[in-house]
């Protein structure tokens, strides 16, 4: 994950130290002999990005088509079908939907998941995070080291045991137990990159801060929170997404009362042709809250996934 | 479990329970891989109260470890009342009663398009397995593919097997085969599966042939049967089709599609029968309440009202069945008291007869593709067998 | 700095808590775990591991997963990389790899739905096989009778690749009765005519028509009145092997040669070409491809993110170096190969590190995609160690053996960050 900060420079530094000289570089040169012959080899290109980029708009468009058809529509023709009959188009699938109390429940259990879960690897994150890069206890960089190790641990090592000790205290099924899970494999990636971050923080700026008199606890609340803002928003906005999009965990940790719409799409898979009118509008859904995240706030979404790498 | 029709169904019997008992009761269809989705649960200590199973041989399993608790007092007297020995003692264990068998499935039925057997100018329904061939040919040449297979859905291929085996070798050998007392490789499995092929390995008599088959999920090979024009002209399984019929055609139960018993393969014809039974996984008083719920009378009729149910409450009055097809079903599963054979794979343990992609279902879909390699799908067939029973 | 060590200590708790209790306690329950047999009480050594590496099921999951590690990282990376280049001079470069960067924000889950629907099997409804299904008509005609064959006691007899083939030499004045079944009456052309049987002239003559009329009866092999002629149904006599001459049905089914233009020992063949099959598109599900097509899925999802990391290290390449070179004459071909490929090595390296473990671990996309019959065919080592664990048979010795194996191949890589953050550490 080194690599892709040194590439970007933006993932694991602090607004004071930029380092994104490469990208300054990007386009200064000119380059006016091959102008011409890029001329003509530019509209083959645009051609070939412009199929390329249908090609990979289309399956979605489908689904979003497909989840505005009713149910035998669907099941006697292709969605491009509107095109020609746009009488088709019905929102009669959302309606339904909607008003589904299975689907809406599941929905909020998605909420009741996803923020939490992500408040907490923040705020979990940066205090450990803070403690790796500025205090000093024996241990120190060796413990470090473990959590660096722990970035890749596959999360299927865990269920088995994890469902076992859950059961034991009681928390199986329940949604804290899923936010616990998803936390604490949040937690390596967070504790790595909010550390590397605030290790970046100028030294002098925490002296001042502590010369002012503040401890530690006001020191990390009201000087080091803040100037990790862009790092917090990666995190976040990573750890939110992932959690969001989560089924797995949710699949063996959640019951029926806390399980998220992923979830519950999942049940209705098994019979895909009979319950397509459900599974399109469902799972275009649970798809809305993650576009918007991602529209919103692309850049922090890029940093974050280019400092996840090897996650 | 139950999802779509079926649910929208059974949703109406639970309104019932709560408004007469105040709980409030969540339900939450698992597909088909009951046996998963409540293992996962119950490993982590939080099962729900009351779960249905769709096999007894995952109900044994999770009696044998001790995951089941009894139906109490109040349902057993219900039981007692209302159902016969075969159907009490199919949901016992051990000498103790887990299970309520709240709906009943018979599934030795063969459904048809009444307008492709016009068509084909078939008048008679067959009644043994050389003539269902030849209605198939004939209905096949007339220009309809003859039956719709739901592949996709390995259950209803181990019911196919099922038919054919106790028809041909009877209900002796059909339950040993079902404890695996006898092997796969046994050749009284080869017959039936030479018997299956003779349907199987004709491309023009299955619906789409194997490749479609394979594709074809247990509501699509309904729905097909019984569109316009129809893509099959017959499709096989229990009285639950009328449900799909009901909820996903157009086509009018008793006047577009009608029901012939499973043809005889040997002396008589079939009658293997299935069911879901409720079974409680907690100690509560509510899992109680809901079990005898369950076993009275009223609760058999509020879902026998909507279609695609039959109960084996003998005592319900089958007045409450909405159609004459469904009420003959369900006065044939009375008749039949405690003389059915119950579905062989659902007695088996669920890897190896119930579980999506593995087991028999796995094997018979190979076999549906391959039906000319009896030897080979015998052979997978035991080496799952013997691992799943656990005696090889 | 002297920060009270209990402070680092309350700091710390929360994260190392959690982390000792829900991620390095299970890592070592697994491995303990998976020397015990199914129920959890009998040790037995390696037992569980012995029976992953002979289990058919679990095998093919082993091959499955290689097959992924394999191809699934290399194709997003290369595709990656073909596409940051690409968008580099673009104006609207943005909004391209805004496009294929969008379904990296959406659920495993999610993509698994968008792709049942594009694979689905029938091309009206499926757009992959629309499409193949499309250009596979553009090139080959469709014929007007797929289905359509002889009863298995007639006169034709199937002559392989689709053909029937009368059994016996055609007589001129005796007019050949060909009969077909099978075909829907709805099915038939709109000029389709009762069929008639064909005059006995010189040449040799027959009917091809279909022997069923709706509501049956009829003799078999017989044109009964009400039975179509099947018109425009193209008829060949065959001598030693050769096609001697041709004809074609009218409206009433007849066909006729002129008289002298078949040899004696001629049979009369209906070729294949009438009775092609609609063609059906590809299996994208069946056993064969699941996996491939799965993997597409999977490129869809993931290029998008080789893409950006790849642009992003673009940006850094110093663009002297690459006019240095194309001053030097090289074309556009040998400075990607010769200067930028190389310069993003690292870049390229961590990318495809990063993929290979994403793809270890791959799930959802599997479990939601492959359909009953082939989930056996797709199946990886994160799906049955699910399946495994907590399906059917609840065998947690073999799941637990199977998430060791997991935790083993991604530990070269725990090894290799351990060791650059060291490194780093000692600045």
């Amino acid at each position: 994950m080194t690599t892709a900060e040194k590439t970007d420079g933006g993932a694991g530094r602090p607004p004071a130290a930029p380092g994104t000289a490469g990208r300054a570089a990007a386009g200064a040169a000119p380059r006016a002999a091959s102008r011409i012959a890029a001329g003509l080899g530019g509209a083959a290109v645009r051609a070939v990005l412009l199929v390329v980029a249908l090609f990979w708009l289309m399956p979605t468009v489908g689904l979003l088509l497909s989840s505005l058809r009713d149910s035998t529509d669907i099941a006697s023709s292709g969605w491009w079908e509107v095109f020609t009959e746009p009488a088709q188009l019905t929102v009669s699938n959302y309606a339904e939907l909607m008003a589904n109390d299975a689907v809406t429940g599941s929905l909020l259990n998605t909420v009741l998941i996803a923020v939490p879960s992500t408040v907490l690897v923040v705020v979990i994150g940066a205090l450990a995070g803070y403690a790796f890069a500025w205090m000093e206890f024996p241990g120190r960089d060796w413990l470090f080291l473990v959590v660096v190790g722990l970035l890749v641990v596959p999360i299927q090592v865990a269920l088995v045991p994890v469902a076992k000790l859950f059961g034991g205290i009681g928390v199986f099924g329940d949604i804290s137990g899923v936010v616990a899970f998803h936390v604490a494999f949040g937690l390596p990636f967070a504790v790595f990159l909010l550390r590397n971050f605030f290790a970046e923080i100028p030294r002098e700026l925490l002296e001042a801060a502590r010369l002012d008199g503040a401890g530690e606890i006001r020191l990390f609340a009201t000087v080091v929170m803040p100037l990790g803002g862009p790092a917090i928003a990666s995190l976040g906005i990573f750890q939110f997404l992932w959690v969001w999009n989560d089924m797995l965990v949710a699949l063996i940790f959640a019951d029926s009362g806390s399980a998220p719409v992923t979830v519950a799409l999942q049940q209705q898979v098994r019979q895909f042709g009979a319950n397509i009118d459900v599974l399109a509008p469902g799972a275009f859904v649970s798809m809305v809250i993650p576009l918007i995240v991602f529209f919103a706030f692309q850049r922090q979404f890029v940093t974050g996934v280019m400092a996840g790498a090897v996650k | 479990m139950w999802t779509g029709a079926e649910q929208e169904s059974f949703t109406k019997v639970l309104d019932e329970f709560e408004k007469r008992t105040g709980a409030e009761v969540t339900f939450v269809p698992t597909g088909d891989s009951a046996s998963t989705a409540l293992g996962t649960k119950i490993e982590g200590g939080e099962p729900p109260d009351v779960a249905f199973l769709a096999q007894v041989g995952v109900m044994h399993q999770f009696a044998e470890k001790g995951w089941l608790k009894p139906v109490g007092d109040e349902a057993t007297a219900q039981l007692e009342k209302n159902y016969g020995k075969g159907w009490r003692e199919l949901g016992a264990y051990g000498g103790k009663q887990y299970g309520v068998y709240f709906k009943a499935a018979n599934k030795s039925l063969i459904w048809y398009n009444t307008a492709a057997f016009e068509t084909a100018g078939v008048t008679d329904e067959p009644k043994t397995w050389k003539e269902f061939l030849e209605t198939a040919q004939t209905v096949s040449d007339s220009g309809t593919p003859a039956v719709s297979v739901g592949g996709a859905d390995g259950w209803t291929l181990t019911d196919w097997f099922e038919n054919v085996y106790l028809s041909q070798a009877g209900p002796e050998k059909y339950d040993q085969l079902a404890a695996h007392e006898i092997k796969w490789t046994d050749p009284s499995v080869k017959k039936a599966l030479t018997t299956l092929g003779e349907l199987f390995g004709k491309k023009d008599l299955v619906a789409g042939g194997a490749s479609g088959a394979l594709q074809t999920e247990f509501p699509k090979s309904v729905s097909q049967a019984f569109a316009e024009p129809p893509a099959a002209g017959m499709v096989f399984e229990g009285d639950f089709v009328a449900g799909v019929i009901a909820a996903d055609t157009k086509a009018k139960v008793g006047e577009d599609a009608k029901v012939f018993p499973f043809p005889a393969v040997g002396a008589d014809s079939p009658v293997v029968s299935g069911g879901d039974v409720a079974v409680a996984l907690k100690d509560s008083e509510g899992a109680r309440a809901m079990l005898t719920f369950l076993a009275s009378t009223d609760a058999a009729r509020i879902w026998a009202e909507q279609g695609g149910f039959v109960s084996p409450n003998k005592a319900l009055d089958t007045g409450a069945y909405p159609d004459d097809v469904t009420r003959g079903i369900a006065e044939a599963l009375i008749a039949a008291g405690d003389d059915f054979r119950f579905d062989m794979s659902d007695q088996a343990p669920a890897a190896f007869g119930g579980t999506k992609g593995a087991g028999e279902w796995k094997r018979l879909q190979d076999f549906l593709k391959n039906p000319d390699d009896v030897a080979g799908a015998q052979r997978a067939l035991e080496a799952d067998a013997a691992k799943a029973y656990g005696n090889g | 700095m002297g920060t009270p060590r209990r402070l680092a200590v309350l700091f710390l708790m929360p994260a190392l808590v959690l982390l000792g209790a829900l991620v390095v306690y299970p890592i070592g329950y697994t491995l303990v775990r998976s020397l015990f047999d199914a129920g959890g009480s009998e040790f037995v050594g390696l037992g569980n591991y012995a029976e992953v590496f002979t289990d058919p099921d679990i095998l093919v999951a082993v091959r499955n997963n290689a097959i992924w590690v394999a191809v699934a990282p290399t194709v997003a990376t290369a595709l990656g990389l073909v596409f940051a280049v690409l968008t580099e001079r673009i104006s609207w470069g943005t909004a391209f790899k805004l496009v294929v960067f969008m379904p990296m924000a959406i659920s495993m889950l999610a993509a698994g739905i968008i792709f049942r629907l594009v694979y689905e099997q029938d091309p009206d409804k499926g757009i992959a096989n629309a499409v193949v299904v499309g250009v596979h008509d553009t090139f080959a005609e469709a014929s007007a009778y797929p289905g359509a064959r002889p009863r298995p006691d007639g006169v034709l007899k199937p002559s392989g690749d689709g053909a029937f083939t009368a059994a016996s030499p055609a007589r001129p004045g005796s007019p050949a009765d060909l009969a077909l079944v099978g075909l829907p009456a709805a099915q038939l052309p709109e000029d389709a005519r009762d069929a008639a049987r064909a005059p006995a002239g010189d040449g040799v003559s027959g009917t091809v028509w279909l022997d069923f009329k709706p509501g049956g009866g009829g003799e078999p092999g017989v044109v009964d009145p009400g039975e179509k002629g099947l018109p425009g149904m193209k008829v060949e006599a065959v001598s030693g092997g050769k096609v001697v001459a041709e004809a074609t049905t009218a409206a009433d089914g007849t066909f006729s040669f002129p008289a002298g233009s078949t040899p004696r020992d001629a049979v009369l063949r209906l070729p294949a070409s009438n009775f092609t099959e609609q063609y059906a598109g590809v299996d994208w599900l069946g056993p064969t491809l699941v996996t491939p097509s799965i993997i597409g899925s999977y490129v869809w999802m993931w290029a998008g993110f080789a893409m950006v990391l790849i642009a992003a290290g673009l940006a850094g390449v110093p663009r002297e170096l690459l006019e240095a070179a194309r001053v030097d004459g090289a074309n556009e071909w040998q400075v990607f190969r010769r200067v930028t490929v190389p310069l993003l090595a690292p870049v390229l390296v961590v990318v495809f590190v990063t993929l290979m473990i994403n793809v270890l671990k791959i799930f959802d996309l599997i479990y939601i995609i492959a359909p009953g019959p082939t989930q056996a065919d797709a199946n990886v080592l994160a799906l049955q160690l699910y399946l495994s664990s907590f399906g059917g048979g609840n065998d947690q010795g073999v799941g637990s053996a199977i998430g060791t194996l997991l935790l083993l191949l991604v530990l070269p890589v725990m090894f290799f960050n351990v060791r650059r953050i060291r490194r780093e550490g000692r600045r």
